[in-house]
């Protein structure tokens, strides 16, 4: 990140200075070429799918946290409304292809799907509705809570609230989105049934893509004046009140694309799973989203990306073996990362054992990117 | 000897029935023993004639009664016989000496109700406490048409216990309102309507059913008077039951979210563990309870009294230890701090689930938190809520003296309000972090302690309340008792409000919106410090 002096430099070079952000970009695009080449397990391929889910979840947070210096404990939320919106646009696809009724309706006592559901049988409506909702919602909350300069810890915990609401709002029945139960029973993804290895294979691709997308996008928008601004509201707001920056604006403006982006993980998470329940609201989910950047280093997308794969990583092939054990690993990396890597693994390279320095020594702060 | 035996009886009833009749004590001693329709006519001559009796009389057919019931009356002797832990008495005199062989009759299924009601008649006149007594009563009450109603008006003129009195001439008023006279009905109604409870509304509401209500103007307004007067009563004792749970609810949460925003305040950051040291200090009240109940069972309903020092020490211990190994290292990153301590929060957790286990602990109630005393209506000031809001109270007192006028208080204020000139004026700052931390640790602990008599304890319930903690110390404001204080009572109340009219969900999401609405106006909340911003 030098700064730009001398002649000007094309978007392409400024873009791939980060050696890294290039790297993970090029990885992304070789998983996309493996996925279209074929001769991966169904597994494999599906849990590629979820982890460019939950990387692109990542990325959303890495925007507000690591450039804006926001930090949301509730990402979940946002997630989970992209997710709700495409199990109705799924049950509604299902019961009009093969005309069976879906367990939700019996469960929620119901004869046949809410009328107001109908439209979101056509895909688009659906991508539109998920991706306004979560607008809208981010916009409402974000203004009311920017507006009156709520920020850093105040704000994490108040989304925090938010998450945790939310969860025992979709917990109900009477709310009227399968209660504890959630939405499942998929059968039709386009037109194919969900079991078909192309639906698994064409999700995970699109997942990729999308995350693929997310980063070039994201990248040129920060090394652009946006990014700047935001950097600087991060470092001192104040002063750039001050200059006449409007930082609400600002800020409301990433924080809405950052739920947007959130909102299009879950969109692409929850058909590749078959389900969505309130347990993706839980606030244990969305505290570690903002794990899986701090792990992997914030302020640089790369690090959010690789964050994310890695605990997944972790995560899965301890379900598989040693579930009881994965709350100490994640809870001791937690640890050794907020003591040892200020920034994540983002520093290794930068780490010398210093190990026991002493308390008061100066410290990096939540800002150093 | 079985129909002399009834025809005996049958005499013995009609004089019972008459004024001041002593017992046949030999009489009815004899019939117990005279097979199933005896034992019927000594329980009913001992209904009928224990209002009448004299107090040793009474004693005696209480005595005579129990002793059927427990099968401790021996047939077999030479005269009817008693067996007592120091060895046979005889069952008219209660006089030792008799012989205690033989069997004891059979109650039949019909004939143990009888006896019941007459041990319960008798007890209701000479029972040692007000507990035994009171007792007695309930067993009479549920039988009270087919009693005759002198028990209860000479049992209420003997009693001294105001309350009980009161409950036993309800009793009375209750077997009267079958009574065949209607003014004696109607005066009835006035009287159960005085004590206003559930149990009240529902007998008087059946009379909408009795015959009278249809045919007798003044008896159906009496019950409508009745039935309105109750009403009215119950929503205000329901009312009152929801504030007096809010304030026990709001005392806990008081406990909780004082530590976190005095933290707040002095430090910028947010303990998410905070939750987990809740759930410690009611693990470690556990932990007293159990080596009490090693060492000195005897003492065992002092625990929680016992428990309070010891609690407080090993959680503000954890708290000083937490500070001191993570948090500090963290100062210049709040953020990161929030994170690193969901991941304490995450491994208290799991570490508790391995070394205990998942389910609930069970606590022994100890007898000064048992019960409750009936206020008014439905309205019970239970013991165990009120130990909370007691504790509650004493906490935030010492909390306040140790804040306002100890030393440590004022380096605490110091440096909330300006941590560099507290440092220049040679206040060691990072050593009044990690007090204060310990502090707010213990507060946490001991709201654990607290709720251990009220809610169910297991590794998981620190997170019910971390986020309406959280929502007090937004609230509230940071550094200051007195916002803690108002929030929680605030957050506890429109909580316990709110939940009997849309439901706990609704609640929480009325409080997270009236909150979020409430920042718009006052982002630092309800008590801002007056400092430098962080």
């Amino acid at each position: 990140m030098t700064a730009a002096i001398g002649p000007k430099r094309s978007l392409i070079a400024r873009a791939t200075d980060d050696r890294i952000v290039a790297g993970v970009a090029l990885a992304l695009a070789a998983t996309a070429a493996a996925l279209l080449a074929g001769g991966l397990s169904g597994y494999r391929v599906n849990t590629i799918g979820q982890f460019a889910c939950f990387a692109l979840l990542a990325l959303a947070l890495d925007l507000i946290w690591g450039y804006a210096g926001i930090l949301s404990l509730g990402h979940g939320l946002f997630f989970a409304i992209g997710g709700y919106v495409v199990g109705m646009h799924l049950l509604e696809q299902s019961v009009a292809v093969t005309g069976i009724t879906p367990d939700i309706v019996q469960f929620m006592g119901w004869t046949a799907l809410p009328g107001w559901w109908a439209p979101l049988e056509s895909f688009p409506v659906a991508l539109a509705a998920a991706l306004a909702s979560s607008f809208a919602v981010a916009f409402a909350f974000g203004w009311a809570s920017f507006r009156s300069r709520v920020s850093g810890v105040y704000f994490a915990i108040i989304t925090q609230a938010l998450v945790y609401v939310a969860m025992l709002l979709m917990f109900r029945n009477d709310t009227g989105f399968g209660g504890n139960n959630g939405m499942t029973g998929f059968q039709v993804v386009f037109g194919l049934p969900i079991q078909d290895p192309a639906v698994t294979k064409g999700l995970a691709l699109a997942s990729v893509l999308a995350l693929l997308a997310a980063l070039v996008g994201c990248r040129l928008l920060m090394i652009g004046r946006f990014g700047r601004l935001l950097v600087a509201t991060r470092d001192d707001e104040v002063r750039l009140r001050s200059l006449g920056y409007e930082t609400l604006r600002l800020k409301l403006a990433v924080w809405c694309l950052s739920a947007v982006l959130a909102a299009l993980a879950g969109l692409l998470y929850v058909p590749q799973v078959g389900i969505i329940n309130p347990r993706l609201l839980s606030p244990e989910l969305s505290i570690e989203i903002a794990v899986w950047c701090a792990i992997g280093g914030r302020g640089r997308l790369a690090g959010a990306i690789i964050g994310a794969v890695l605990v997944n990583a972790i995560k899965f092939a301890l379900s598989a073996s040693l579930p009881e054990l994965w709350p100490f690993v994640l809870s001791g990396l937690v640890i050794v990362v907020a003591l040892i890597f200020p920034n994540g693994l983002l520093d290794l390279g930068r780490w010398r054992p210093t190990l026991w320095s002493r308390a008061d020594a100066l410290q990096p702060t939540d800002a150093t990117p | 000897m079985q129909w002399r035996g009834a025809v005996a009886g049958l005499f013995a009833l009609l004089a019972a029935c008459g004024p001041a009749a002593a017992f046949d004590r030999a009489a009815i001693a004899g019939w117990s023993c005279a097979g199933a329709s005896g034992m019927t006519e000594a329980a009913n001559a001992l209904i009928f004639g224990v209002a009448s009796a004299s107090k040793e009389d009474a004693a005696w057919a209480a005595a005579l009664a129990g002793a059927a019931l427990d099968r401790t009356l021996k047939c077999g002797g030479a005269a009817p016989a008693i067996e007592t832990p120091q060895g046979p008495v005889d069952a008219v005199t209660l006089q030792p000496g008799a012989a205690g062989d033989g069997s004891a009759p059979l109650l039949s299924l019909k004939n143990r109700p009888l006896f019941e009601t007459a041990r319960a008649a008798a007890t209701l006149f000479v029972g040692a406490t007000p507990g035994e007594r009171s007792a007695a009563l309930g067993a009479l009450e549920r039988r009270a048409a087919s009693l005759p109603t002198d028990i209860f008006e000479r049992a209420a003129d003997a009693e001294t216990d105001a309350g009980l009195k009161e409950r036993i001439l309800g009793a009375g008023q209750a077997a009267l309102l079958n009574s065949p006279d209607m003014t004696k009905r109607v005066a009835a109604i006035e009287r159960i309507a005085a004590t206003p409870d559930r149990r009240a509304l529902t007998r008087i509401a059946a009379l909408k059913a009795d015959p009278a209500y249809g045919k007798d103007p003044a008896f159906k307004a009496a019950v409508d008077a009745g039935v309105g007067s109750i009403e009215r009563w119950l929503a205000v004792s329901n009312a009152l039951n929801a504030l007096y749970n809010g304030l026990s609810f709001a005392s806990i949460l008081f406990m909780a979210s004082a530590g976190l925003a005095i933290i707040f305040g002095l430090m910028g950051v947010i303990n998410l563990a905070q939750g987990e040291f809740i759930m410690l200090g009611a693990y470690v009240t556990y932990a007293v309870q159990e080596a009490m109940r090693a060492i000195a069972p005897g003492a065992l309903d002092w625990y929680l009294i016992v428990a309070i020092p010891v609690v407080f020490a090993v959680t503000a211990g954890i708290g000083v230890a937490l500070e001191a190994t993570l948090v500090r290292r963290l100062y210049t990153r709040p953020l990161m701090t929030l994170l690193a301590t969901w991941a304490v929060s995450l491994l208290i957790v799991n570490l508790v689930r391995v070394a205990v286990g998942t389910q609930n602990l069970q606590f022994v109630t100890p007898s000064y938190i048992t019960g409750g005393r009936l206020v008014m209506g439905d309205f019970i000031v239970t013991w165990n809520r009120l130990f909370a809001i007691v504790f509650a109270a004493v906490t935030l007192g010492l909390t306040w003296f140790v804040l306002k006028r100890t030393p440590l208080g004022l380096n605490i204020r110091a440096v909330t309000q300006n941590r560099a000139m507290a440092g220049c004026v040679g206040i060691a700052t990072r050593r009044v972090d990690m007090m204060a931390f310990g502090l707010g640790s213990g507060l946490a602990g001991l709201a654990g302690l607290a709720l251990c008599p009220i809610y169910s304890v297991n590794p998981q319930m620190g997170s019910n309340f971390i986020v309406d903690s959280f929502m007090v110390v937004v609230l509230g404001g940071v550094g200051t008792l007195a916002g803690a204080v108002i929030a929680s009572l605030g957050v506890g109340q429109i909580n316990v409000l709110i939940e009997p009219l849309y439901g706990a969900v609704a609640a929480k999401v009325i409080v997270l919106l009236m909150i979020i609405v409430f920042l718009q106006f006052r982002p630092e909340g309800l008590y801002a410090v007056k400092g430098r911003r962080k």
